[in-house]
């Protein structure tokens, strides 16, 4: 069984088309990439699996549920491309908070908490106001909270933007080692050389899957050399 | 519907507060302000207003009328020049001149020469008179209210601006917070975790309610210390009224907040809550004395309830025996209000 699942699937805003009879399957366990210029229709995309909007067309499944299904959200963990925290609470509270909502009791919260404030290095941080945090600080504290409930999907919005090139690393071997305990991840990125550490990529433009493989697939189908040389000619290929 | 989700959202309110210093004290500080600037400028009605009297009466009936009238209202100076006084009027000096010519005891009959340029003043001087020569009448007044027999303007305005603080500021933070929740993108974190639209807003209900009810205690304390205010019927009534008042406010702000896309439009929304809220329900103007066409606006703001339940409680010493129908009305707004702020949430998802 697939962990995302899209068929056919068209989303409208007004009169912009931003999905157009897009569909792509993610494989349980798989890291997958979903790269594409701006307005390609990543976000939208992502919203519709996440379940914070319906298709207008068409069937989206995550792990077997309908992404609006109340039971599915447990399951899934969601960083979105802005920082998405409540700015006047601090680092510990925001976690505490979402962990709430997870339904996570009292003693595994805190538990998990510290533990995710490691990984993400801000344990020293914990009792600081989110306003008072560095850009790239914020966006450690949006990845824990996407991790807070040890999700079986995790979707990433751009993850690594404003993030410096050590924890960077440090992100995608996390990224690994939840792969290997079975979690699936589906993630946006502009960045080529994470895109190459996927096992699948997905290009999208103009709200469909353009080309779609591994990453040595993509590069030698375009007769490319690099996987953004591929992204261009994929990309220039649809547009001609 | 899980309670210790909705808890949760309760909590993340009062953690805000608690960090944004700014937003707790205009939340305790602009309703003390409000009730103090209010109650000092229209609460102490009208005073000092210069009137001449005079008398060419001997008898003395016109004298004791005379000494009768409140001199607190009208500033009472004698003259035995009709024309001069009359003049003292026309340049702007006095509001009115009070005639009471010789053998008045017999014709029984005064003349007022008065200034109606400016309303306040000449209704004060017309009421003030009237009460005067009613009082020198045997005219026996019995009170339905005994307790509220002396009850100045100002207790009838605080239960007004008690429910005009409460809804407009509830309204206000309420419909800011929502609007900011859906700019920085944290509604739309809370909607991919397990949380439900109705936990999300009965969570934030209960935040505001609690508030509400630290608001309304503060108002009321301000009142009785400052202006000592009448308070006749039992107090956890009123803080009853107060609580479902701030309810009906915050769920329609939560309405009103998917109408905003950013913060510096939901302040454009801010005229709609407070125009109405000040001048449509009761608070200085009777519902009763709004044209037919307006009044049925007044009864579907839920502070014109909360108005008439305070002073109801507060004046009339009502308890929830007699006030319950407009508990009632403002729990059924809370209802629709709060189905509607639901129901918005939900719809978004499409």
């Amino acid at each position: 069984m697939n962990a995302i699942s899209f068929a056919r699937v068209d989303k409208s805003y007004d009169t912009f088309k931003a999905l157009d009879g897009l569909s792509f399957n993610v494989a349980k366990g798989e890291l997958y990439g979903l790269i594409g210029p701006n307005g390609a229709g990543k976000s939208t995309a992502i919203k519709l699996m996440v379940g914070l909007q319906k298709a207008n067309v068409g069937e989206v499944s995550v792990l077997g549920f309908s992404p609006q299904d109340p039971e599915v959200r447990s399951l899934v963990g969601y960083m979105p491309q802005e920082t998405a925290l409540y700015l006047d609470l601090t680092v510990y509270e925001n976690l505490d908070l979402f962990g709430r909502l997870y339904g996570i009791n009292k003693s595994e919260r805190a538990a998990r908490i510290n533990e995710l404030l490691e990984f993400v290095n801000l344990s020293d941080w914990a009792k600081t106001v989110i306003t008072n945090l560095s850009g790239g600080m914020q966006h450690r504290t949006s990845l824990a909270v996407a991790l807070l409930a040890k999700p079986k999907l995790l979707v990433l919005d751009e993850p690594t933007v404003g993030v410096d090139p050590e924890l960077r690393a440090a992100f995608w071997q996390h990224f690994a080692d939840m792969q290997n305990d079975g979690t699936t991840i589906l993630i946006t990125t502009h960045y080529m050389d994470e895109a190459l550490r996927c096992d699948r990529v997905g290009l999208i433009n103009h709200g469909k899957i353009v080309a779609e493989g591994t990453p040595a697939e993509l590069i030698s189908n375009s007769h490319t050399k690099t996987l953004e040389e591929a992204f261009l000619a994929y990309a220039g290929r649809e547009k001609s | 519907m899980n309670l210790d989700r909705t808890l949760a959202i309760t909590r993340k309110q009062f953690q805000t507060l608690r960090h944004d210093k700014r937003t707790l004290a205009l939340m305790l500080v602009a309703p003390v302000m409000a009730m103090l600037i209010f109650g000092f400028a229209f609460g102490s009605g009208t005073k000092h207003v210069p009137v001449v009297v005079v008398n060419n009466d001997t008898s003395g009936v016109a004298a004791k009328i005379v000494a009768g009238l409140d001199h607190d209202i009208l500033n009472i100076s004698g003259s035995n020049d009709l024309s001069v006084a009359q003049q003292d009027v026309r340049n702007g000096s006095k509001v009115a001149t009070l005639y009471f010519p010789a053998g008045f005891s017999t014709v029984n009959r005064a003349q007022l020469y008065i200034d109606t340029t400016n309303q306040q003043l000449s209704a004060a001087v017309l009421s003030t008179i009237s009460a005067g020569a009613k009082s020198a009448s045997p005219i026996d007044i019995s009170y339905a209210f005994e307790k509220a027999k002396n009850a100045s303007a100002t207790d009838t305005l605080v239960p007004g601006i008690i429910a005009f603080a409460i809804t407009v500021f509830t309204t206000l933070l309420t419909l800011l917070a929502f609007v900011g929740e859906r700019t920085s993108g944290t509604l739309a974190r809370l909607r991919v975790t397990p949380v439900t639209e109705a936990e999300i807003v009965l969570g934030y209900e209960l935040a505001f309610g609690i508030i509400a009810a630290i608001q309304g205690s503060l108002l009321l304390a301000v009142a009785i210390l400052v202006y000592h205010v009448l308070v006749v019927g039992p107090i956890l009534v009123a803080a009853l009224v107060v609580i479902l008042t701030a309810i009906d406010a915050q769920a329609i702000g939560i309405v009103v907040s998917a109408a905003a896309r950013r913060e510096s439009q939901a302040i454009q929304f801010i005229p709609f809550i407070i125009f109405p809220t000040f001048l449509l329900s009761g608070i200085f103007v009777a519902v009763q004395s709004l044209p037919d066409w307006l009044r049925p606006l007044s009864y579907v703001l839920p502070p014109t309830w909360a108005i008439q339940a305070l002073r109801d409680v507060l004046l009339r010493g009502w308890g929830i025996e007699r006030v319950w129908p407009q508990l009632l009305v403002l729990l059924g707004f809370a209802v629709v209000f709060t189905f509607l702020a639901i129901f918005g949430l939900k719809r978004s998802r499409v």
